[in-house]
């Protein structure tokens, strides 16, 4: 009986030993999910110069956290130009050398990434880090939407919306009155065009600035989710619809609605032209109002441009309270590199950016915040108010093309806008493209 | 001499280095590509055999018919101008400018010193029409010529003569001042015997400059070829390939697929193109060398 009381003690004993030495085990590996004292060398891989407002946040942010919280943490901070960011990861993942942190492309590439295991899942890293509630919602659904992904590979770095600028006295100099529908807005072009002013400046050496014109028409007369739908083989993208929305801008690049030349004109120039009184309207992004509010770049003040979105040209397919919206170029971790110093930075980053960008920068990242800055400039408050209230989102045009598709849907833009394509062929050489590669 | 040229091991000892050099870093990094082009997509990501589907993309690709037709126009026009322009200037330098002769060359030759991008950046300024006309289209406007007044770098037509023009800026002092080290070379002699003779310039440059300028001239056709036949920064810097795909070169077209659309399989199956192409160039040349040798 001894023995056996004996025996079963000691049973006991071990399965109690094995619990705690179990729950210590899980206790420890809790923890170290989160090491906020190893030393650590964090590679960032940015499209952003150290110099620009993003630059600052994410290094401004990094060092407050290595004085704060790890001194033993540290980073090193690589610029790459934004075109060459997909050729540099390609190269790298060649390697098997990805960084910790690095700036990346939306659709094909991410998704080839995320395919690869290549990327942290992000959302059950913010779950175990309880950081889930930091990211904005509508930055959320952006990012789920463009990777093609039921869970978040990507944090967000940027919330943009996009529309057309313009230019107030422009506008009172010719008596015109700021657009809210298609019509108005062709109806304003031809006033400005008759008084010899240019009505729209467009970055078309750049690309991307005139596509968004395609873009901003089909989703006016198609709904927001035509382009997602022909680029996943739903739709096709020499659909009538498309055509339609291409020959406008051929027939408005026609009628010289956007000067001369626009082809060899890149974004800069355009944004400059805007500000300088040289054109009445530029379609951009809110990104645009950095360069509103610096007084070199715009002498005749930020209460000189207004924002008026994108004209309305069937309220009943597309409301005006429905806004083109992008979160920047995503930002990603790479799995192998992903480790407990990273979870450790990763938590302070997603805790702070939000508060810090607004307060520090005036800017916001797609991250919650709950400061405000003292005085919120009036072109900045006007974008903030635009994403608050706007009832949903639409992507841009090539947002969820492969990248071939996506590089005939920008190159061919060009021909359209010089007149040497028409608005059917532009859309046929891009389901050609689409075809080929599918 | 004989005697070490009948040794095998001096004939291995002086082939040997080069030979090894040049198959680390010539014939290796073909084959490579050759194996390579049998893939698809981007190594360490989604890289897969795929056999000999990229040759017959090739094949199909409107985009590589259309960069063969650019690179092809773009080799004649560069080849014609900085050879023949290149010999026009030498001539003018040897028989014509008598006076600042050391000047003159200096002027022509300092274009090849400045960085491609930099000089696209000025040519650029130059073709300009928005927000202000550059100085080619204030000049047309000035001298009464407005309806000429044109976006040259937003044409397909006018953009490749654009890039021509460019190429020709930047590089012709380089083959005027091999061509003139040529004629140099030429006793004055000959020259004044042709001309006491009664040689014409057309007779003199015909039957005694060209025959003698003649090895020169084919190593300017070669550096020429081999140079514009991997046209890439100088489209980069001026048109980035635009407008459209209108000035998209091979190599550009390689690089763009390869690096920008992550394909290095089909990027590669170009790049051999390039390689083709190079190959049946030096051959035309080396038969128009040895043709009346």
């Amino acid at each position: 009986m001894k023995k056996r009381t004996l025996k079963v003690l000691a049973l006991g004993m071990a399965m109690t030993m094995t619990a705690l030495a179990m729950g210590s085990t899980a206790v420890l590996a809790e923890e170290a999910a989160i090491d906020t004292s190893s030393e650590k060398n964090f590679k960032i891989l940015a499209i952003w110069p150290e110099d620009s407002a993003e630059g600052k946040i994410l290094i401004g942010l990094t060092e407050q956290y290595i004085a704060e919280v790890n001194p033993n943490f540290s980073y090193e901070y690589e610029y790459v130009p934004s075109a060459d960011v997909i050729a540099k990861v390609s190269t790298l993942v060649a390697s098997n050398d990805l960084p910790d942190l690095f700036a990346y492309a939306y659709g094909q590439p991410i998704m080839d990434l995320i395919a690869a295991d290549k990327l942290v899942n992000v959302s059950k890293e913010l779950e175990t880090l309880g950081c889930t509630e930091y990211i904005n919602e509508g930055a959320k659904a952006s990012l789920l939407s463009l990777s093609n992904a039921e869970e978040l590979y990507c944090l967000p770095y940027g919330m943009n919306i996009e529309g057309f600028w313009y230019n107030k006295k422009i506008f009172e100099e010719a008596g015109a009155e700021v657009p809210g529908t298609w019509d108005e807005l062709m109806a304003v072009c031809d006033q400005f065009v008759e008084k010899g002013i240019q009505p729209i400046a467009v970055g078309g050496a750049d690309r991307w600035p005139a596509t968004r014109l395609v873009s901003a028409y089909a989703y006016r007369t198609m709904g927001a989710d035509a382009v997602k739908k022909a680029s996943y083989g739903e739709m096709r993208f020499d659909d009538e619809g498309f055509v339609t929305a291409a020959s406008m801008i051929a027939d408005m690049a026609e009628k010289k609605y956007f000067g001369e030349g626009s082809v060899t004109v890149d974004n800069t120039t355009a944004e400059s032209m805007l500000l300088n009184g040289q054109c009445a309207m530029l379609y951009d992004g809110s990104w645009f109002t950095s360069s509103i509010t610096n007084e070199e770049l715009n002498p005749d003040g930020e209460e000189n441009i207004g924002f008026m979105g994108v004209p309305v040209v069937d309220e009943s397919v597309s409301a005006a309270t429905e806004l083109p919206t992008n979160c920047g170029n995503p930002f990603v971790l790479s799995a192998d590199k992903y480790d407990a110093a990273t979870a450790g930075w990763l938590q302070y980053y997603m805790t702070n950016v939000g508060n810090y960008a607004m307060s520090g920068f005036q800017s916001l990242r797609g991250y919650t915040y709950t400061t405000e800055p003292d005085e919120l400039s009036p072109i900045v408050k006007e974008v903030v108010d635009n994403i608050n209230s706007a009832t949903s989102s639409t992507a841009w045009w090539e947002a969820y093309m492969d990248t071939e598709t996506k590089v005939t849907a920008m190159n061919n833009i060009q021909l359209v806008l010089s007149g040497d394509m028409d608005g059917a062929g532009y859309c046929a050489s891009i389901q050609e493209t689409y075809d080929l590669n599918h | 001499m004989k005697s070490v040229l009948r040794n095998k091991k001096a004939i291995a000892l002086f082939v040997l280095p080069s030979f090894i050099l040049y198959t680390i870093f010539v014939i290796v990094p073909i084959g490579c590509t050759c194996i390579y082009a049998l893939y698809s997509g981007t190594p360490g990501l989604n890289w897969k055999f795929v056999g000999l589907a990229n040759c017959r993309k090739l094949l199909m690709d409107p985009k590589v018919k259309m960069a063969f037709i650019f690179t092809m126009k773009y080799v004649g026009m560069i080849l014609f101008g900085q050879v023949g322009l290149g010999l026009l200037l030498a001539l003018m330098f040897r028989f014509w400018i008598k006076r600042f002769n050391n000047l003159v060359r200096t002027i022509t030759f300092f274009p090849i010193v400045l960085p491609l991008i930099a000089v696209g950046q000025l040519f650029r300024k130059i073709f300009e029409i928005q927000p202000n006309y550059g100085l080619f289209n204030s000049i047309l406007a000035n001298i009464g010529l407005t309806e000429y007044v044109e976006a040259w770098l937003g044409r397909p037509q006018t953009a490749l003569i654009c890039l021509v023009v460019m190429g020709l800026w930047n590089s012709i002092g380089f083959y005027a001042v091999i061509i003139y080290g040529g004629l140099l070379d030429i006793s004055n002699d000959i020259i004044e015997a042709a001309q006491i003779d009664g040689a014409r310039p057309i007779q003199l440059f015909k039957s005694i400059l060209f025959p003698l300028l003649r090895p020169i001239i084919i190593t300017c056709v070669v550096f020429s070829f081999t140079g514009s036949i991997k046209v890439f920064e100088s489209i980069v810097a001026l048109t980035k390939g635009g407008p459209g795909e209108a000035t998209v070169s091979l190599a550009k077209l390689m690089y763009d697929t390869a690096f920008e659309a992550g394909n290095y399989g089909y990027g590669s199956a170009i790049s051999m193109v390039i390689f083709v192409v190079c190959i049946l160039g030096a051959y035309v040349i080396r038969r128009f060398d040895s043709k009346e040798v």
